[in-house]
């Protein structure tokens, strides 16, 4: 049947499911804050609708620098990202059952947009956290604005920043990769 | 599966080079004792004189008169009153340390002033005093005696055996 | 096609786990090899130089040997110290009296060593009391507080001690301006800027004797002092004081203090001022403060309040005072050695300015002015920077110097020290602390000739260096070795108290002057005992003073009986030991004081008020020999009105049967 995605996709999208589900429980991003004063280090995990980690700790030091405190409530992405996630799962399983290529398609399609659209309004929250400082802060230093980084390292005065994904966002990408083999597979077979 | 093991290797010793300044090794060596010995505790007990002791005073430095010096003795017995009181008794009898009577004939006027003025050294090598160490189990304090008063303190001492 | 996706997998998989674990690593903490040899000193063996340390929040100044790093002395100096009887003891307690009364604790933050000629004389050591405003001057021959003066029109003593070059003044600046002692000071808070005034005091140290006197105080405008340092060479005759919060805010100042871009150092012409003073223009004011002075002569303190003293209002006398703008909430304002540059440390700025005495001289005497504060000129920054070392770290607070023209600066935020050359203003190294260093000292680093060789971080995290100790730990220290090009950290050792500042000289300015014992002839207390025939109890009214002598191993006397309730009993003890380190303590159950501890030849008394009928023993605290067990005593206590008589023995007070069936 040609329009049907075979066994292996299925499971697939079946894992990749399951792994999305999962991912709402644990944390999906993480922020670690590394300074000289600080040998434990200090860490910021973001999950699908809170945040955890030393949150009242980086929120103590935040405000030394004006840079505004951290609150779950504060970012409106907390209460649909759950929905959003859990959207994709069932769509995957939609897809896994009916078995139909143009479902895993559009499911693979919309699903790169999302992870897009979710780096840039990271992204969006970072800068402005980072550039929007009280002017009226105890420690100003002309010219310098404390955006973490999206992926990857910064240094902001003296703490290293050190921005990756979460065991939560490895599952999420980890389930993005199935679909992308499972795309992958089907497009092959077709062309056969 | 060639390509696999290529790349699986090319990945791991990427991981491991990546990743070897992890540790934080303290490189500390043990000290080397290069410090000197200590100094020697006692010289060789040969060197010692016993009816002698210790110290700067010799038979022919210490001039001892016939008859009794009273004005030094006075003086002896005022700085005997604060300095060796607490400790010793005029008579025979032992209090802290021995009783004072009969000293002067026990021993030489040398062997005193030494002893009351350097008694450290001398505990550590005189066997008559550490003898008495024994008995009493208190090391005869150095009182910080100036010359004056040790020599003053002989001459009651000299006083209080009969001397006059 | 399936190789190729596994392929793909594998080598995502792998890629992600190294980006995972790949995290930039902390500056690892290595020691290198030889640290264990320079900092180790065999048993036997004397440490190079005396660490004398500020206690903070104990009121105590510790005395550390390096590069041993290993504490030989607390010094009890504003806080009572019950193991030494200070404070307790009747002889000591007049030291920590004040203008409010006797106060058991203070703050000790700075310490600074006498000096004659610009360089360490080992004479004596300053403290400062920062909460009840206090100098305490400490002798470096017996290492105990001689003399504590109290600073009227003060509040928060913070920028103080701070000698001139040859010990002419020690000089102390307050850190909380408030109304002065001679106007009304009942004004709401938010009348800061009209009714809030800052001071400066400058003290007189007696040549010979040390014995310190307020000479005159100078008023100035309400900012926060924090720190100073006395110009040298070239610049003696000048004194340069932090100042922040020229906001002169009144509430939170965490922010409303760090608004301005540029605070100042306040640059003082106090040879100016010492003439204005001689010329007769200072104003006696009318204000109450202490004066405590103890003497190893007598053994007791003597506490007189005096009520007077000369100030000079620098706005009236414009060529006295000058500020000179500096970024940003200056702290540590120090002087290099050859007395031409003041370096500025600016807590929340992100570089060092370097100013010159020089210039700031060429500037007044052009008037190279920008406007004033509250009166005082502000001196062009341009005019004045000699100039400013770049990106040096964040925080810094403090600097010292080594006599290789170098400068060595504390760094609190990056938790680092940091090395530059003071002519090109280039850093040379840098080294982390562990954790968050405050300041730093380095071996007579504030001198003319700075000995170098030793520099000591204080920091003010401790966290894991050593094992804890709940939640509450010690401070931590860390030594380096800075005799070669880069810094070489050899030793790691926790501190008592809070240490702020600390100095420290070679021990060989110290070691020889030493005070062994007291000398027993000399002793000139009222209530001495030269010898055991002169021991005795005698009774004036319910007042009864007990002339004690102790000596290994007995106190004369020792059974004493016909005390009464209600009586206050004096024990005034004189050890008769004329040896090195033997001291006695003495302690009687009930006395709700402390222990006293008697050096030999020394007199000290407790004073004890019997609070029930009976019998109460006393004994020897302080291990002193073999029989120090046997060191003890009784004293009888008879209901008020008995008349048992007043008896005291030792040794011949016998048990009644005994003497019956010996006769």
């Amino acid at each position: 049947m040609k329009n049907n995605i075979s066994i292996l996709s299925r499971i697939l999208l079946i894992i990749s499911a399951g792994l999305l589900v999962y991912s709402v429980y644990v944390p999906i991003w993480q922020i670690d804050l590394d300074a000289p004063q600080y040998p434990e280090g200090l860490n910021l995990k973001i999950f699908a609708d809170k945040l955890g980690g030393d949150v009242e700790i980086i929120n103590g030091l935040n405000h030394y620098i004006g840079m505004k405190t951290l609150h779950a409530k504060d970012f409106v992405e907390f209460s649909i990202l759950t929905y959003i996630i859990f959207f994709y799962a069932v769509l995957a399983l939609i897809a896994a059952v009916l078995g139909k290529k143009k479902i895993l398609y559009t499911l693979f399609t919309l699903f790169v947009l999302f992870g897009v659209i979710a780096m840039i309004d990271f992204w969006r929250w970072e800068y402005n956290y980072g550039h929007e400082l009280d002017p009226h802060a105890a420690i100003i230093v002309p010219g310098m604005a404390y955006q973490p980084p999206l992926i990857g390292f910064k240094q902001l005065l003296n703490f290293g920043a050190y921005s990756i994904p979460d065991s939560g966002g490895w599952m999420f990408i980890g389930s993005g990769v199935l679909m992308l083999i499972a795309v992958i597979k089907e497009v092959k077979f077709s062309k056969k | 599966m060639k390509n696999l093991i290529i790349i699986s290797s090319f990945a791991v010793s990427a991981l491991l080079i990546s990743c070897g300044g992890e540790e934080k090794k303290s490189t500390e060596t043990q000290a080397t004792t290069t410090q000197e010995q200590p100094q020697a505790a006692a010289p060789a007990p040969e060197s010692y004189d016993p009816k002698r002791g210790e110290g700067k005073w010799t038979a022919e430095s210490l001039t001892l008169g016939t008859k009794l010096d009273e004005a030094k003795a006075t003086a002896g017995e005022t700085t005997a009153g604060v300095k060796c009181g607490s400790c010793h008794k005029y008579t025979e009898e032992k209090l802290v340390g021995p009783g004072w009577k009969g000293v002067t004939t026990r021993r030489t006027g040398e062997w005193i002033m030494n002893f009351i003025t350097n008694p450290d050294p001398m505990i550590d090598k005189d066997p008559e005093a550490q003898a008495m160490l024994e008995l009493c189990l208190v090391r005869m304090p150095n009182q910080s005696l100036t010359d004056d008063e040790a020599r003053q303190l002989l001459e009651f001492m000299r006083k209080n055996d009969g001397l006059k | 096609m399936k190789n190729n996706l596994v392929t793909l997998a594998v080598g995502g998989t792998l890629i992600a786990a190294a980006l995972q674990s790949c995290k930039p690593q902390n500056t690892s903490n290595v020691v290198t090899g030889n640290a264990a040899v320079k900092s180790y000193v065999a048993p036997g063996k004397y440490d190079e130089v005396y660490n004398f340390v500020s206690g903070g929040f104990s009121g105590q100044m510790s005395v550390y040997g390096l590069p041993s790093g290993r504490l030989f002395r607390v010094i009890p100096v504003f806080s009572v110290d019950p193991e030494k009887g200070w404070g307790y003891s009747e002889e000591t307690k007049p030291m920590l009296n004040t203008s409010h009364g006797m106060v058991p604790w203070d703050d000790l933050h700075h310490v600074q060593l006498s000096k004659t000629n610009g360089d360490a004389d080992g004479r004596w050591v300053f403290g400062n009391a920062n909460n009840t405003p206090r100098v305490a001057r400490i002798s470096l021959k017996t290492f105990r507080t001689e003399e504590i003066i109290e600073l009227p029109n003060s509040a928060g003593n913070h920028s103080s001690p701070f000698l001139t070059e040859n010990t002419e003044y020690v000089v102390a600046g307050t850190r909380f301006s408030v109304p002065p002692d001679d106007v009304n000071g009942d004004v709401p808070i938010n009348t800061y800027k009209q009714n809030f005034k800052g001071y400066l005091s400058f003290i007189s140290v007696g040549k010979e004797d040390g014995k310190m006197d307020i000479a005159f105080q100078l008023e100035c405008p309400g900012v926060n002092f924090d720190l100073s340092r006395a110009g040298k060479g070239k610049s003696h005759g000048w004194f340069f004081f932090s100042c922040y919060n020229t906001e002169q805010a009144n509430t939170l100042l965490e922010v409303n203090a760090s608004q301005k871009d540029k605070d100042f150092i306040m640059a003082v012409n106090w040879k100016k001022a010492e003439e204005y003073i001689k010329a007769g223009k200072g104003r006696k004011v009318a204000a109450k403060y202490a004066h405590n002075v103890y003497s190893d002569v007598t053994h007791s303190a003597t506490s007189e309040i005096r009520n007077e003293v000369t100030v000079l209002n620098v706005k009236d006398f414009p060529d006295v005072c000058y500020m000179i703008p500096c970024p940003k909430s200056p702290h540590g304002c120090d002087v290099d050695p050859t007395g031409e540059y003041i370096v500025g440390s600016g807590k929340l700025a992100a570089l060092i300015p370097v100013f010159s005495f020089d210039k700031i001289q060429k500037a007044i005497a052009a008037k190279t002015f920008d406007g004033a504060y509250d009166g005082l000129p502000i001196i062009k920054y341009e005019a004045a920077l000699y100039g400013e070392v770049k990106k040096p770290g964040l925080g810094p607070l403090h600097t010292e110097f080594d006599a290789k023209g170098n400068a060595y600066t504390s760094f609190f935020v990056s938790s680092e020290v940091v090395k530059w050359n003071i002519k090109d203003l280039k850093v040379v190294d840098r080294v982390p602390t562990f954790y968050s260093v405050g300041h730093l000292c380095v071996v007579e680093g504030d001198s003319k000739n700075p000995t170098g060789k030793y520099l000591i971080a204080y920091n003010k995290i401790t966290k894991d260096r050593y094992l804890p100790t709940g939640p509450e730990l010690s401070q931590s220290a860390q030594l380096f070795d800075i005799s070669g090009d880069k810094m070489e950290m050899i030793l790691d050792f926790p501190t008592i108290g809070e240490p702020h500042y600390a100095q420290a000289v070679l021990a060989e300015k110290i070691q020889k002057n030493q005070v062994k014992i007291f000398k027993i002839d000399e002793n000139k207390h009222p209530y001495v005992t030269k010898g055991e025939p002169e021991s005795k109890v005698v009774r004036e009214g319910n007042k009864v003073h007990v002339y004690m002598t102790c000596v290994r191993s007995h106190f004369a006397p020792d059974n004493i009986e016909g005390i009464k309730m209600g009586d206050e009993v004096y024990f005034h003890i004189t050890n008769l030991e004329q040896d090195w380190d033997v001291p006695h303590g003495f302690a009687i159950k009930g006395a709700i004081n402390a222990e006293l501890l008697i050096m030999p030849g020394e007199t000290q008394t407790l004073k004890w008020t019997p609070d029930k009928v009976g019998i109460s023993p006393m004994y020897c605290t302080d291990f002193c020999s073999a029989l120090h067990q046997e060191m003890q005593g009784y004293v009888r206590v008879s209901p008020a009105g008995s008349n048992v008589p007043l008896v005291w023995s030792v040794g011949t007070n016998q048990p009644k049967a005994e003497e019956a069936a010996a006769k």
